[in-house]
């Protein structure tokens, strides 16, 4: 799969006053293939839109190198600009134009046929308020408007900067609907988003940025595994015996009111057997998984507390892990925890 | 040429240029109305009436003249001659620049070629206003709004981008000034000739009044770009009016006072306000009581003079010295 961007050791300080500086982003990487949908993940002030924006040359970086399809940029930017769509941040518009003379305007100045303008907004859910003034619109429409300026092109490459800001539910269902028609149509799609869960849900691979450096990169469910904790919910009726049972196995182990969560499960089957050998019938057995949101906080340090963790059934195949040593023998029941 | 026509039409969509034309109008509108309902058509009488008081004060200057050449010759009796000076040039109605005329004594009558040097630079002082304003917020909402990131995102040639921003700018002034000075030069014509007087429009009245409203059109364009620039450099509209603020405050005023207190000679020749009465009036007469000091013998005023050439040439290095700086700035600005 060719890459459509690439960017290697990307670096950003901006100079305040008083010979202050910020790193914004430093010695980052970033690699998007053709037709993925690339989820761009990282905690406020992390340099995701200073990247999204030195991609685009509106920031110049410091050193690094950036290239969209091919091209290096920002020097070749016009020779690229026109497959490229992209929406940084929140943008604002005339509140007096009506959406379709903003998006006239743009399709105008873009060499872009003015028929596209109709088109787009059906294609964003605006068809019917084009011709309303821009001030009339809630933060959800600007954001489809800013969307549809996005697509007026038809690009092969669409740079989004939080388009799910003021979606309702409604909204962020059609926006993710949109996101995979136009992957389908072949479009390449790089999304920065706080919301994690639509990150999880639209996209095919994921980068995350931490302090200006790329702490993850891959695949989505690629990250994940990486960061899978081989944990599982065990329910069972001696809770505090059990648990001292699976610590002397070696099994990291937290109490909570109502079941144990054991870490480092290889062998699930092997973890039933030996609670069952000691009269600790297990009425529940749940594996958790990370999801991205937990593996966010954890890359970007972000959580002070112990990561979530979701429920999912339990597959036929537990997965890598640490074999559980069952050469143990059970002692009294610990003192319960909650 | 895709990207002028957007510009044009952003231009011309903004409601901000709208309601500044509008008020343009009716600044216009409200000069014209005032001018017509103060005036009237003369009749034979008050033009004969008129005339003859005009023969008359020339005849006055004549024998006030005569009176001081006789004083100075001493055929004069003493009592009489204290009041008249020494030096009877100033006395001399023949060196006058325009000698007493007929309408001068005629009330409530607008007079066409005697009004049109204040209307004119009227005309051009709400034309530079309206270019200054119009110039600096049409990039200053632009910066502050976003539009420009927006454009060069489709267009990532900032100077490009700039470039067309300015030259829509400056064309879109120059079509405006050239149609409100056409209706507002139309409009006094035309109540000269039939609600008053259209006054002596001969000689070089008219290639006066055409080089002067051209000087006035292109001051318009210095400002336009001037007021581009200024919000360039200061990321928002509010920059340029603040800037423009500052500067009037502190230096054509109290530059000023402190020239004149402290007694600096050729101190006007500090101040911006010169140049641009210099480059529209065709010359800046100014007082410098210095230069009489070294002249021994002959006639000296006290004044200097400053030609438009040389204020066109330093509102030429002003303006484009703040525009290359804006497109210098702008080309390298992170824009965030």
């Amino acid at each position: 799969m060719s890459a459509v961007i690439e960017i290697e050791g990307l670096r950003k300080t901006f100079h305040g006053p008083y010979r202050s500086r910020q790193v914004a982003v430093d010695g980052f990487d970033l690699l998007v293939g053709r037709g993925e949908i690339h989820g761009f993940l990282g905690p406020n002030g992390s340099g995701k839109t200073t990247t999204l924006r030195a991609l685009l040359g509106l920031v110049r970086a410091d050193a690094g190198r950036m290239r969209l399809f091919g091209e290096d940029v920002p020097h070749r930017s016009a020779a690229v600009a026109g497959r490229v769509g992209a929406i940084v941040e929140t943008p604002q518009f005339f509140g007096n134009f009506t959406g379709h003379r903003t998006l006239r305007l743009l399709a105008l100045a873009g060499g872009v046929p003015t028929r596209r303008v109709d088109e787009v907004l059906d294609q964003v859910g605006l068809r019917g308020r084009g011709d309303d003034e821009v001030k009339g619109y809630s933060l959800g429409m600007r954001q489809r408007l800013a969307v549809a300026s996005a697509l007026l092109k038809e690009p092969e490459l669409l740079i989004l900067d939080e388009p799910a800001n003021g979606l309702d539910p409604a909204g962020i269902r059609e926006m993710r609907d949109l996101m995979r028609d136009l992957a389908a149509a072949g479009a390449t799609v790089l999304l920065s988003s706080h919301i994690l869960g639509e990150i999880q849900l639209i996209c095919d691979h994921v980068t995350i940025i931490s302090r200006g450096r790329r702490v993850a990169a891959g695949p989505v469910e690629g990250v994940l595994a990486g960061h899978d904790q081989h944990e599982w919910r065990v329910g069972v009726p001696e809770q505090g015996r059990a648990a001292e049972l699976l610590r002397r196995a070696g099994l990291p182990v937290d109490e909570y009111a109502e079941h144990l969560v054991v870490g480092g499960v290889s062998d699930v089957g092997e973890l039933s057997r030996l609670l069952g050998e000691q009269g600790l019938w297990v009425r529940e057995l749940v594996p958790l998984r990370p999801d991205l949101e937990s593996v966010f906080l954890e890359l970007t340090d972000d959580g002070a507390e112990r990561p979530e963790l979701v429920d999912e059934p339990a597959p036929a195949d537990a997965g890598e892990g640490r074999l559980i040593d069952l050469d143990v023998t059970v002692g009294d029941d610990p003192e319960a925890r909650a | 040429m895709n990207l002028v026509r957007a510009e044009l039409e952003r231009l011309a969509a903004r409601r901000f240029v709208q309601l500044m034309l509008a008020l343009l109008v009716a600044a216009f509108a409200v000069t014209a109305m005032t001018t017509l309902v103060g005036s009237h058509r003369p009749s034979s009488t008050e033009v004969a009436d008129a005339q003859r008081a005009a023969a008359e004060e020339r005849q006055s200057l004549e024998a006030a003249y005569q009176q001081c050449l006789a004083a100075a010759r001493g055929t004069l009796p003493p009592e009489e001659a204290d009041d008249f000076p020494d030096d009877c040039s100033a006395l001399d109605w023949a060196q006058r620049d325009r000698l007493p005329v007929a309408t001068d004594h005629l009330q409530g009558v607008f007079n066409f070629a005697a009004q049109a040097r204040p209307l004119l630079y009227l005309l051009i002082l709400f034309l530079v206003l309206f270019g200054f304003l119009v110039g600096a917020s049409y990039i200053g909402a632009d910066l502050s709004t976003g539009g420009v990131v927006n454009l060069l995102i489709w267009r990532p040639r900032r100077l490009a981008v700039l470039g067309a921003k300015l030259g829509t700018l400056l064309g879109a002034l120059t079509v405006v000034s050239v149609l409100a000075s056409t209706a507002y030069g139309g409009t006094f014509w035309l109540i000269g000739q039939t609600a008053g007087m259209p006054g002596a429009t001969g000689g070089d009245f008219w290639p006066w009044l055409w080089l002067t409203w051209a000087r006035g059109v292109a001051l318009v364009l210095f400002a336009a770009t001037a007021g581009f620039a200024i919000a360039i450099l200061g990321r928002r509209t509010a920059a340029a009016l603040g800037a423009v603020m500052a500067y009037t405050v502190v230096w054509e005023l109290g530059l000023r006072v402190v020239v004149e207190v402290v007694g600096i000679p050729r101190g006007e020749d500090w101040m911006l306000s010169t140049y641009l009465d210099a480059w529209l009036t065709g010359e800046a007469r100014l007082a410098d009581a210095t230069v009489c000091q070294d002249l021994s013998s002959g006639y000296c005023d006290g004044t200097y003079q400053l030609g438009w050439g040389l204020g066109l040439a330093v509102l030429l290095a002003l303006v484009g010295g703040l525009t290359v700086a804006a497109f210098a700035v702008f080309r390298r600005r992170d824009l965030i």
